[in-house]
């Protein structure tokens, strides 16, 4: 098992410094000049070269990729040329805001997605079976960022249910972060008020994020019982007068949750990736809509940043879901 | 009998529904004051004055800040503000500003000359953001606090577009800086995020990508021209990138002002109950920029062709109407602005007889069109283009880059476009502030990207920049707009109108033409009710 963990330790570390490369590169291909964005419109070419000496960037590539590389293992991620500001702390500052949304978006798609499964799968082929297909498919087909802007219309401006956009309310001043999760947060206060607001502000963006999930968990989960329905094992069961629910909820979801929880993995990586349309809808302040906002100014510093939190993200939930198999099948613990 | 009640719970249910939007507030409130709320497209990354501007930027800028003098109104005109008053020497050499008495910063300290004495050495030695506009004029040492409340600045020559730079030149508070110095940086990294000013509002939140609040200073030195009862609790701006939600929230009152809408959207916004749109002739010039030095476009001959093909009218009609054409590269409100009589304007006939005389004569040839990725009417007007050379049988390949990207290439000859699409708004009021886009100096820069070439220009726009006598200046410039159009270094085009929709009980907006695109000043606006 130790060798197990340190084989797949090493095997991230090494996939993480070719993204590190990865980034890099696609980030000095693009023919624009960070100097002149550190130095503004306006800048002559004295303003230019003086930014450019004092971001580095008048060094040699391979000496600001080396640089770069031991900046990191630092644990910095250099500066932004926009704002001056260490990436590093932004990413800190964004993260709890992309990490709540992602983990309230995980929470409906994993509810929604196994029990919808669940039960499209007992009632195969009726007309729940039949609705449920239809709204996976199109949970998986709408575009994010569309649909977005259909649930603003919506629930904000013709209902006024919801709030259209931001974290909390604008005269609301944040509290001072314990988790930065701010539905954490302010329970842990004991604050209703701000708890009631931040779901408020967090349902419609955490709904359109779950979609594309949910479905996927919701196909999944449904043809895995399906499957696992029609085992031996359930027969057998069955004939022991092991109860209905039990034989469902016990028996066979916890076989069919070997490739569910394997899609659960990897859409919680496309999640953290997806927040960057979501969130730029949204106005959400995570590290999805940092990166836009940086691509877009041509600032990459921050945009290689967010890289390489997704693509850690994604590594560790890989690790994660390796390691949750051993858990729910006993066979793969020795393998 | 059961179904019957909970029909009629849903049906109360579905009439409370309709009465929500209702329920929602005009406006915020903190204690028995108004907050209004501004939301426009673009974050304000760094707070310090002296580092950086646009739009956004300046907006906070101007609202935490003071500066020596202040433009106000339509056409702009430059008031007095920190400066009561002040005079140049006839030689042009020698400003001396006479402050206020009563002006102080947030945390009570004295706003006194030594304050404006730092400020400016502060910006010039940092060498960034605003500092290209007196560098090559004004040295540190040549700032000096005569006594208490009277500043000398002495330039290197003489500078005429000195005074309208000033504005935009804000005061920090010394004290507070050089507490925050780190590691010799002027205190750069601390008024990234907070601020050191004595302007009407104190900054109460920063958050770069999300909203700044602003808190009103109730004894403002200056006073409050809406007076004291009617005086804001504060402003919030708040960022929201995308134009429908910033439409929704509007319309849910839930922003008082909002900014940076298409043409079609302030047309749809102009028919809701309880909102006005502001629509103002703008000040920011649109121009097609043909590059002077290589390709196709080098040759004269070709440029005026397609200056004279290009379909016009189709800017005002892409703008619903909410644009003018430009009669010169100086926009209309600029002193020394003349209508230029030749300027080009649809003629086909004209445009063929400059093609025969081109090196193709015969067309043939493809040019790249390049424009800002994401700018809507920038690309629409690239169809207009394609489609008026079409007659010239000259094809057209239009290209969206991101900014960055598109000023790069724009910096040298070789790799910049034959056509290149840039939005200018010019920073003064002074004509050098345009006609300097046309000079050697400017070539690489992001208006300078036709890399304009003519040596008796440039050594006239080097000429006015120094002239004291106004009316030989404003002859000179006179010249200089004339020879510029005639040598056609890109297609002059238009000059949008700026924007605004807010509900109707926001009072005391007032436009100035200079201030860059979504930018207001928010020091005179409250709310009504």
């Amino acid at each position: 098992m130790f060798l197990y963990l340190l084989r797949r330790f090493a095997l991230a570390g090494l996939m993480l410094f070719g993204l590190v490369c990865l980034t890099f590169i696609i980030a000095n291909i693009a023919p624009a000049d960070p100097a002149a964005l550190a130095a503004g419109p306006d800048a002559g070419r004295s303003q230019i070269e003086q930014a450019r000496r004092e971001y580095g960037l008048d060094k040699p590539l391979p000496e600001q990729f080396l640089r770069y590389v031991t900046d990191l293992a630092h644990g910095e991620f250099g500066r932004s040329v926009a704002s001056g500001r260490s990436v590093g702390r932004d990413l800190a500052r964004y993260f709890p805001a992309t990490l709540e949304l992602c983990l309230v978006a995980m929470t409906i798609g994993l509810i929604a997605g196994i029990s919808l499964g669940m039960l499209s799968a007992l009632f195969k082929d009726s007309w729940l079976d039949h609705i449920t297909r239809i709204f996976a498919v199109s949970g998986i087909a709408l575009p994010p960022f569309w649909f977005g802007l259909l649930l603003q219309l919506g629930f904000a401006v013709w209902l006024g249910w919801l709030p259209t956009s931001g974290r909390i309310g604008v005269s609301t001043e944040p509290p001072d972060p314990i988790t930065g999760l701010l539905l954490v947060d302010s329970l842990l206060r004991g604050d209703g008020a701000l708890f009631g607001q931040s779901l408020s502000h967090i349902l419609l963006p955490a709904i359109v994020l779950s979609l594309p999930c949910l479905a996927s968990i919701l196909r999944v989960n449904r043809s895995e019982m399906v499957e696992a329905l029609r085992a031996d094992y359930i027969t057998a069961a069955r004939a022991h007068g092991v109860a209905p629910w039990r034989l469902v909820t016990v028996h066979a979801l916890k076989n069919a949750m070997l490739p569910t929880l394997a899609i659960i993995g990897l859409r919680w990586g496309w999640m953290m990736s997806s927040t960057v349309l979501v969130e730029t809808v949204f106005d959400w302040p995570g590290t999805g809509l940092y990166a836009v906002s940086s691509a877009i100014a041509g600032d990459f510093k921050p945009v290689m940043g967010v890289t390489l939190i997704v693509g850690l993200n994604f590594m560790l939930v890989n690790l994660v879901v390796d390691l949750l198999y051993g858990v729910l099948d006993p066979r793969l613990r020795d393998a | 009998m059961t179904m019957k009640i909970t029909r009629r719970a849903v049906l109360h249910g579905a009439a409370l529904s309709t009465l929500a939007p209702n329920l929602t507030w005009a406006f915020d409130r903190d204690g028995n004051r108004k907050i209004l709320v501004f939301s426009g497209n673009q974050a304000v990354p760094v707070l310090d004055p002296h580092v950086r501007y646009d739009w956004s930027t300046r907006m906070i800028q101007q609202s935490v800040y003071d500066g020596l003098l202040k433009y106000v109104g339509n056409p702009p005109k430059i008031i007095p503000w920190l400066a009561e008053k002040w005079e140049a020497s006839a030689d042009g050499l020698t400003y001396t500003f006479h402050l206020v008495k009563n002006a102080k910063f947030h945390n009570g300290d004295p706003l006194d000359s030594e304050a404006v004495r730092y400020s400016y050495e502060r910006a010039l030695k940092m060498n960034s953001g605003i500092a290209w506009m007196l560098k090559d004029f004004l040295k540190p040492d040549k700032i000096v606090a005569v006594d208490a409340h009277t500043v000398r600045f002495t330039l290197e020559k003489p500078f005429a577009p000195f005074i309208s730079y000033v504005p935009w030149w804000y005061i920090v508070n010394p004290k507070q800086v050089l507490a925050n110095v780190s590691d010799g940086d002027f205190g750069r990294k601390w008024l990234t995020e907070n601020a050191a000013g004595s302007g009407p509002f104190k900054l109460r939140r920063f958050d770069a990508n999300a909203l700044i609040h602003l808190d009103a200073v109730p004894d403002y030195w200056k006073g409050w021209p809406m007076g004291e009862a009617n005086r804001l609790s504060g402003v919030i701006y708040r960022i929201v990138r995308e134009a429908a939600p910033r439409r929704a929230g509007l319309q849910r009152r839930e922003m008082d002002v909002i900014t940076n809408m298409s043409p079609d959207d302030m047309s749809q916004l102009a028919k809701l109950p309880g909102v006005r749109n502001e629509d103002h002739p703008g000040f920011t010039t649109f121009g097609i920029k043909f590059n002077c030095q290589s390709g196709p476009t080098a040759d004269i001959n070709l440029r005026k062709a397609i200056a004279y093909a290009f379909d016009y009218e189709a800017l005002i009609t892409i703008h619903n109407g909410g644009a003018r054409l430009m009669d010169s590269p100086f926009p209309p409100e600029m002193e020394s602005h003349i209508a230029v009589p030749d300027m080009p304007r649809k003629d086909l006939a004209k445009a063929k007889a400059f093609l025969a005389k081109s090196k193709v004569p015969n067309g043939d040839i493809e040019l790249e069109y390049v424009h800002v990725q994401g700018l809507e009417d920038a690309r629409r007007i690239g169809l207009v283009l394609l489609d008026s050379l079409r007659p010239l049988n000259i094809r057209l390949n239009i290209v969206g880059q991101p900014w960055t990207t598109m000023v790069a290439r724009g910096g040298k000859p070789d790799t910049a476009p034959n056509m290149t699409s840039v939005y200018v708004t010019p920073v003064g009021i002074d004509p050098d502030t345009v006609a300097y886009q046309y000079h050697r100096e400017s070539w690489g820069l992001y208006y300078g990207m036709s890399h304009y070439e003519n040596p008796e220009v440039w050594a006239m726009i080097a000429e006015a920049r120094g002239m004291t006598d106004k009316a030989k200046r404003n002859a000179l410039y006179g010249e200089i707009q004339r020879r510029i159009v005639a040598d056609q270094p890109e297609l002059f085009g238009m000059l949008p109108n700026r924007t605004w929709a807010m509900r109707d009980y926001v009072k005391g907006f007032e436009f100035s033409p200079i201030r860059f695109t979504g930018e207001v000043d928010l020091y005179p606006m409250w709310i009504e009710g």
